[in-house]
């Protein structure tokens, strides 16, 4: 993932020549990948107008080559953009924790909640998953197929009122002793008619009260990430981000930078088809990544 | 004698003079003008989620179209690059001639029947385009079979069943697990002995560089042989619509393609970097979930989007 941020780093180090411009050289390379990467432009004009402000007027610490310090600047810099120093908290804090998942149409929710419910399974967790998808035909066989295979319990109806759905959904699991309730929504972007939509994911929210609302983003996702985020944020205040096919050739700027603007934290990657394919999100080592130092 | 001189003198004074008068009337443009105003149009097209590649191209090209050319003193430099970015867009979006589905396969009628094929990575929206091209296939009077060649994702049966039943089109189901390829032999075969003039193929999603399923996939054409490989793609994708459309391009070969949830608002960059990335037709948009929500792609209106 983004080879040109390390190859960058790697000619910043080793290149000589005057420093200032050879930050200026530096920039422009990160900010070609960070686009290409999908991170909005204007954070991506504000991210490297800091380090560039930080790069010129700090001072590094003795024994230490202004090139290098410049570095860990640039680090430290992505690391803020992609959601701080914290691992983000994966066990829930509380039993029962009810999580509602949204987001656009094939963004891969169904299978997140499977993933999910795969996921907290293997800790030990009574999980149960809740269909609430009317509108797409094959979506209940698709959640119900995957509690199976997961191991966890399931309850959905294919008509009806969503949100009473998933209320009925809710009560009936945790009567069966669930500890963890994931709500599989169905599938909007929030813009024209789908506003009604937005309106039924307000609904479905007030009817179960979730814990944790949980916006599932593709990785392949453009600029119009953050004002999807935007979006789904002013109907139900989002509290984390999943990022799904992150096996792909996509970056994942789109979706990381969409935590920036609803101060959400991405706490799981999605890396491929199966279950079993999801993994907690750590930005720290997700930038160390990125920048070539390996594992931090 | 003095007559021809007179007039050859004339002729030379009037070209020097036109001479005159052009470096009056026109200027040259210099790069100079050109770069401010092609940096701004670079960040436009970017934030329009046209991929930077794309975009670099097409702004290399208007680049090199204009300067050293010479444009009228007075008219505003700001004016001319909008009409050569609008006529570079333009090319790309509209390469030519787009294929008329319904009529080439009411042409097949009682032969071998058309074959569409419906390729993309996971979640861009085949399955529910299947069922629009099969809605507006029936409404012009050529009801097509649908192969459910994706076997492997839960539920997809299941989806495309319930839409052929509201559509009223008829299905050729496969089990989960089952060889993909086929169903969508089976359902040529259907549709050849029963008179149908078209079968639509859907394929699981599969990402473009997963080596095995894109195997599948070339396998799934081989025995299809099907005449239209239509890739899906998700309007809202971003610089990855260039390396998913050339994957695919690579692998089994793209003949038009299908952008999905155009609604969902965006100024139609996703367009013009798959255009730019394997200069093939952009078909139809999808603009909604309803069965009706297909259109057909308009190349004006989408340049007229992007540089509003």
């Amino acid at each position: 993932m983004m080879e040109g941020v390390r190859r960058a780093v790697a000619k910043f180090l080793k290149g000589g020549g005057v420093y200032e411009k050879a930050v200026d050289a530096f920039l422009r390379d990160l900010q070609r990948e960070l686009i290409k990467a999908d991170v909005n432009v204007k954070l991506v004009l504000s991210v490297t107008r800091s380090i560039r402000e930080r790069a010129l007027k700090e001072e590094p610490p003795p024994g230490v080559t202004r090139r290098d310090w410049m570095i860990k600047i640039v680090y430290e810099e992505l690391v803020k953009l992609f959601g701080g120093e914290q691992e983000p908290q994966v066990e829930p804090p509380k039993t029962p924790w009810v999580i509602l998942l949204v987001g656009v149409q094939g963004s891969g929710k169904t299978t997140t909640a499977g993933k999910l419910a795969y996921y907290y399974v293997r800790r030990g967790y009574k999980v149960g998953l809740v269909s609430s998808d009317t509108h797409r035909p094959g979506a209940y066989e698709q959640l119900k197929r995957l509690a199976e295979e997961a191991g966890a319990m399931f309850y959905g109806e294919k008509e009806g009122d969503p949100a009473d759905i998933a209320r009925r959904g809710l009560e009936e699991l945790l009567q069966r002793g669930a500890e963890v309730v994931i709500v599989d929504t169905a599938g909007r972007h929030g813009h024209g008619e789908e506003a009604k939509l937005l309106e039924e994911m307000r609904a479905i929210a007030s009817k179960v009260r979730p814990d944790e609302v949980a916006l599932v983003i593709d990785a392949s996702i453009g600029q119009k990430a953050m004002s999807l985020a935007e979006r789904f944020h002013k109907s139900t205040p989002i509290g984390s981000i999943i990022i799904t096919k992150m096996d792909g050739t996509a970056r994942g700027g789109g979706a990381l930078t969409a935590a920036a603007v609803t101060g959400a934290r991405i706490k799981f990657i999605g890396t491929g088809e199966t279950l079993s394919e999801l993994e907690p999100f750590a930005p720290r080592r997700f930038v160390a990544r990125i920048l070539g130092m390996g594992d931090l | 004698m003095f007559g021809r001189l007179r007039e050859a003198l004339n002729r030379a004074s009037e070209h020097i003079a036109r001479g005159i008068i052009d470096t009056l009337a026109y200027r040259e443009i210099k790069p100079e003008d050109l770069q401010p105003l092609l940096d701004d149009i670079l960040l436009d097209l970017v934030e329009s989620d046209v991929a930077l590649e794309a975009a670099e191209a097409i702004v290399a090209g208007v680049r090199e179209e204009l300067v050293g050319s010479r444009i009228r003193r007075g008219e505003p430099v700001e004016r001319v690059v909008r009409e050569a970015l609008r006529k570079a867009l333009l090319a790309l979006l509209d390469p030519g001639p787009r294929p008329d589905l319904a009529g080439e396969a009411r042409a097949r009628c009682g032969g071998r029947p058309l074959v569409i094929l419906f390729l993309g990575v996971n979640g861009t929206g085949k399955t529910t385009t299947i069922a629009k091209v099969a809605y507006m296939l029936r409404k012009a009077g050529v009801t097509p079979v649908i192969a459910a060649a994706d076997t492997f994702r839960a539920g997809a049966q299941e989806q495309l069943a319930a839409h052929a039943e509201k559509i009223g089109v008829p299905i050729v189901r496969g089990r989960y697990g089952a060889d993909p390829a086929s169903v969508a032999y089976d359902a040529i075969k259907h549709a050849q002995s029963r008179g149908f003039c078209a079968v639509l193929v859907d394929t699981a999603g599969r990402m473009h560089v997963d080596s095995n399923l894109v195997e599948e996939l070339r396998k799934i054409v081989r025995v299809s042989n099907p005449d239209y490989k239509i890739l899906v793609v998700d309007s809202l994708t971003g610089n990855d619509a260039v390396e998913q459309a050339r994957l695919f391009n690579e692998a089994v070969g793209v003949d038009g393609v299908i952008v999905t949830k155009v609604d969902a608002d965006p100024k139609g960059g996703t367009l013009v970097s798959v255009a730019h990335a394997i200069r093939k037709p952009i078909l139809y948009l999808g603009t909604g979930q309803g069965y009706e929500d297909l259109e057909p792609f308009d190349p004006q209106k989408t340049v007229n989007r992007l540089l509003e």
